[in-house]
């Protein structure tokens, strides 16, 4: 891989990461899918100092996503939307240019709707979650798509009707 | 029969129950410390897992009520629990939610848990292992061995949870609080060693109550439950189609089926689910927060695919992002009369520990009982024989203590005293120790040292507060609540110093009794050049020297037409008021205080009758004392008058209530005309209530004597001087010994008392005299050559 294309592939695997955040953000989970791989997984993991333990609270590869994400209208009594700020730290392609890893870090708002009384919360923002996007990418005739996400999130306080993904 | 209603209102609960919560919807704070106070600090609490602590020095804070714990293991791999207080001042020790003590932090030893603050350092068990400046700071009123973290009461049982109860006398064993709750779970989660593999805390704006009268939610028509003693209950979901007893089936298999949720009140839920033992406790926060945990566990050791199952399925059933979990349609699983049934089981239970039960059943009463019961089984059990409690660690207590041991009791010998340290004598609080350098006066003051107690069986309890007696029961209250039974009842608690309305609570001015109190006068004086002092007594003038001897101006002022008007001769008083006013002190005499001034809460100034201001820097107050006979006088013990006084005892010092002994400065003999608040009289009295407990021979009575040190003069004086006898007159004897006199006091021939300055060879003839009851001649006392002792005087 030339310098160059190395720069550009960087470059969209950077653009890749913020367009699947917002798509995140607009609950567009076909877009989302369309950015990754069929054998994409996905994972929300934490490290817990409490129990001193890495621990995984979610994981899930595309088609189980998929059926959830059919359901989620249905059973999430929490439709406040999630608001991600993503900043994409590295993004390093590998030698041979099939594939690449990126971390980012990313903080979540939560915009109050509907959780517990909306005549008092609706309308404020609040901070959701803190953490990073460990990705891994595919690379196939230059395009790249997410092969894996772990969104490690430094959070261990989570209320009831927490959202995903994150 | 299941029906489709919703759980009804809370308020529908309290309407329907027998039980009577009227404090309506929001629970209030006094209900959240009340709930603190009598549920949380008394119930067993699983505050951890075992496999949280797996190495020896692992730790783990926690906290339960609103005091902080830790859990560390020590290097015998047994788990203790902690208060996670520093005995030094209080603060918090170690902030961390989990690590180790091995390797050794920036401001800690290694094996060691070390407070920040001022360095104190503790093992594992709690035991304190260093003090900084511990000889020079301390001396030996105190040492490390007393100054412990607070071990509090831990078991690991129960699938290997780590169970604390902040009550040292439980009202149940954790096996007895939690009965069979865990019957159908414990060979299941015992049957492997579990680990903790999921944490997460969730916060729910509500309270203890609230969420207790949510839990019956839970229940549904599916479910076996079963309810047990203290607020549990147990339920067994039969629908999961598992077979429990079929290996297959069952935990600790990956693909295991069975749910059995055990609930211990009041919020702690052990659900077995399928493969994963799913853990919730909760904790108060305040009046409308709780902080629910949730773990999960698991088995130790396993492969990674057993484990990936169980994680999946917990994340997919009980995880923070499972899809669907809570929103189960509610219609289909109510069941009206069980969520009855469980929410009457758990309120019944909190209005127990609440003292609201309508039936009136206590939690609290039942604890009282126990540790009544535990009381009378006590500790030091190779001591056999009768208990004997003290209450008060100063001249008297600690004297009777040693009276009782030399008269060969053998039971138990337990003192208390609210006093911080080793006790001390007072006499050099007034005299050396105020004068800084105060160290090797303080060491050299303990009334006895610390091995002697051990030595002689002598269990002495400091900072422990006796708060109430019963003498019907044979009992006594102490600290927080815990009750101590007594064969025998010693009160030594000495006297309080009078204070002038205007001065209590006053910056810059202080009495005198304590060690505590010296130490405060001795820090103000550093930083003071005068003082006032009202009260010409002993203590008064004593604080006058020793502070005009640190350079000081000193003004005394007393309200009798002469200093030491209660307690001593004419004569001697004239002497040493004279001696204060060599030495620069400002004497007034006849004169009252009008008005103590003060600016910003601080003294400033006092107004005499006479209306002269005198400005000072700091104030001393000495104007006598009262016995501290209200323990006693609530007790139903005879006092003096109604509303006090000193407690009325015989000549064998056994007040009113014959299992109950007071002596010294509290205690007054019936025929006694005046109480004598000394040294002696502490020892004295001491002695007599020590040999009629013992049923030994009673003491040879001596004659009283007393002793003071001002300036560079020593009074000694022995008998008691009838001051207001007009009757009684003073003869004056010369002395060999330079600036020596004594002053010898007779009513008629016979002599009552001798004041003696400097000079301790006269001293002793004169106390050899009175216990003779020997007088030698008025008119010839004065003369030198003429010998007290020799002269064959006998009284007529
Ligand atoms: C500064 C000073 C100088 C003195 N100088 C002399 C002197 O030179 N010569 C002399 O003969 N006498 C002197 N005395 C008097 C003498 O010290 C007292 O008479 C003597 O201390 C009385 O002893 P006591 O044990 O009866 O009471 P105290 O010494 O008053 O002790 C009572 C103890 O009981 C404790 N206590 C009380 N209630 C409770 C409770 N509910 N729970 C737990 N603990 C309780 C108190 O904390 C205290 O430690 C002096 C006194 C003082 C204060
Ligand atoms: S407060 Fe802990 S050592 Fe001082």
């Amino acid at each position: 891989m030339t310098h160059e294309s190395q720069a550009n592939m960087e470059k969209s695997i950077e653009k890749l990461i913020y367009r699947a955040a917002l798509a995140l953000d607009d609950h567009n989970w076909d877009d989302w899918f369309k950015l990754c791989d069929n054998e994409f997984s996905y994972s929300i993991t934490s490290f817990s100092p409490e129990i001193n333990k890495n621990m995984t609270y979610f994981s899930g590869n595309k088609k189980e996503l998929k059926g959830l994400m059919d359901m989620l209208p249905k059973h999430n009594t929490d439709h406040s939307p999630l608001h991600r700020h993503t900043s994409v730290y590295t993004v390093d392609v590998a030698d041979d240019g099939k594939t690449a890893d990126a971390i980012s870090s990313v903080t979540i708002y939560q915009n109050m709707l509907d959780g517990i009384n909306s005549h008092i919360d609706s309308g404020e923002s609040r901070l959701f979650v803190i953490g990073k996007y460990i990705d891994k990418f595919k690379i196939t005739d230059g395009t790249p798509k997410f092969m894996s996400r772990e969104t490690k999130i430094d959070n261990r306080r989570l209320d009831k009707g927490s959202h995903w993904p994150l | 029969m299941e029906t489709n209603k919703q759980i009804p209102e809370k308020g529908a609960y309290e309407a329907s129950s027998k039980n009577s919560f009227g404090d309506g919807a929001k629970a209030s704070k006094q209900l959240f410390i009340e709930e603190q106070q009598n549920i949380l600090k008394n119930i067993w609490v699983p505050v951890c897992h075992e496999s949280e602590v797996p190495e020896p020095y692992d730790f783990r804070t926690s906290s339960i009520g609103n005091e902080n714990i830790i859990v560390c293991r020590a290097p015998d791999g047994k788990i203790n629990a902690l208060l996670n207080v520093c005995p030094h001042r209080g603060m918090l020790i170690e902030r961390r939610p989990q690590g180790s003590f091995l390797e050794g932090q920036a401001s800690g030893n290694p094996k060691r848990i070390t407070c920040m603050f001022h360095a104190w350092q503790f093992d594992m068990r709690g035991n304190c292992v260093y003090v900084a400046r511990e000889k020079e700071g301390y001396q030996d009123r105190f040492c490390k061995d007393d100054a412990g973290l607070r071990r509090l009461r831990c078991n690991v049982n129960f699938g290997g949870f780590v169970w604390v109860n902040m009550n040292d006398q439980p009202v149940a064993s954790l096996e007895e609080w939690v009965g069979d709750a865990f019957s159908s779970l414990e060979g299941k989660i015992n049957s492997t060693p579990l680990e903790v593999v999921h944490y997460r805390k969730e916060f729910i704006d509500t309270d203890l109550k609230a969420q207790l009268l949510k839990t019956p939610e839970k229940v549904d028509i599916h479910s076996k439950h079963s309810f047990f003693n203290f607020g549990h209950f147990m339920t067994e979901d039969r629908r999961t189609g598992a077979n429990t007893d079929r290996k297959k089936n069952s935990f600790p298999t990956p693909d295991a089926m069975q749910s059995i949720r055990v609930n211990l009140f009041p919020g702690f839920s052990f659900h077995l689910d399928g493969p994963s033992l799913n853990v919730a406790t909760v904790t108060p926060v305040n009046e409308n927060r709780l902080m629910v945990e949730h773990k999960s566990l698991v088995p130790q050791v396993e492969s990674e695919t057993d484990r990936s199952t169980r994680t999946r399925f917990y994340n997919a059933n009980s995880g923070p992002f499972k899809a669907m979990g809570h929103d189960k349609p509610k219609a289909a699983v109510q069941n009206e009369e069980k969520k009855q049934a469980v929410a009457d089981h758990l309120l019944n239970e909190w209005s127990r520990w609440m003292d609201q039960h309508p039936d009136g059943e206590s939690r609290l009463s039942d604890l009282t009982m126990r540790r009544r019961r535990n009381a009378i089984l006590d500790k030091d059990e190779d001591l056999i024989g009768p208990k004997v409690v003290v209450i008060g660690a100063s001249h008297a207590g600690i004297a009777l203590a040693d009276r009782l041991r030399k008269n060969g009791f053998s039971g138990k010998v337990a003192i208390f005293d609210r006093q911080v340290g080793g006790p001390m004598e007072r006499p050099p609080l007034s005299k050396g120790f105020l004068l800084g350098g105060g160290e090797t006066v303080e060491s050299k003051s303990l009334l006895r040292q610390k091995k002697w107690y051990k030595t002689n069986k002598v269990r002495l309890n400091t900072q422990t507060s006796v708060q109430a007696i019963d003498v019907k029961n044979k009992t006594v209250t102490v600290n927080n609540d815990d009750i101590v039974k007594y064969d025998k009842l010693v009160i030594a608690s000495g006297a309080i110093p009078r204070e002038l309305p205007d001065t209590v609570g006053m910056g810059n001015s202080f009495t005198l009794r304590q060690p505590s109190d010296a130490n405060a006068i001795r820090q103000a004086a550093n930083n003071a050049d005068s003082v006032v002092i009202i009260g010409g007594g002993y203590i008064g003038l004593e604080v006058a020297a020793s502070l005009r001897k640190k350079g000081m101006d000193v003004t005394v002022i007393e309200a009798a037409s002469r200093i030491l008007a209660r307690v001593a001769s004419q004569p001697l008083a004239d002497h040493l008021e004279q001696l204060h006013r060599d030495n620069g002190v400002t004497v007034f005499t006849g004169i009252g205080v009008e008005k103590i001034n003060k600016e910003d809460g601080s003294f400033e100034s006092v107004t005499l009758s006479n209306g002269e201001k005198i400005k000072a820097d700091m104030l001393i107050t000495g104007i006598g004392v009262f016995p501290d006979s209200k323990l006693a006088a609530e007790a139903g013990i005879e006092t003096q008058r109604d509303d006090g006084g000193a407690i009325l005892v015989n000549e064998m010092m056994q007040t009113s209530d014959e299992d109950v002994f007071a002596i010294g400065d509290v205690a007054i003999r019936r025929d006694q005309v005046i109480a004598v608040e000394s040294v002696h009289n502490a020892q004295e009295t001491a002695s007599i209530a020590a040999a009629a407990i013992t049923n030994t021979l009673a003491p040879t009575l001596q004659t009283p004597w007393f002793w003071s040190d001002q300036y560079d003069t020593k009074l000694q004086s022995v008998g008691i001087v009838p001051v207001q006898d007009e009757e009684v007159y003073q003869v004056v004897r010369p002395s060999k010994r330079e600036h020596g006199m004594s002053f010898w006091s007779y009513k008629g021939l016979e002599l009552v008392a001798v004041e003696v300055v400097n000079d301790p060879a006269t001293y002793m003839e004169a106390r050899q005299c009175l216990d003779t009851k020997r007088s030698p001649d008025p008119s010839q006392i004065s003369s030198l050559s003429y010998s007290p002792i020799d002269s064959g005087g006998g009284r007529s």
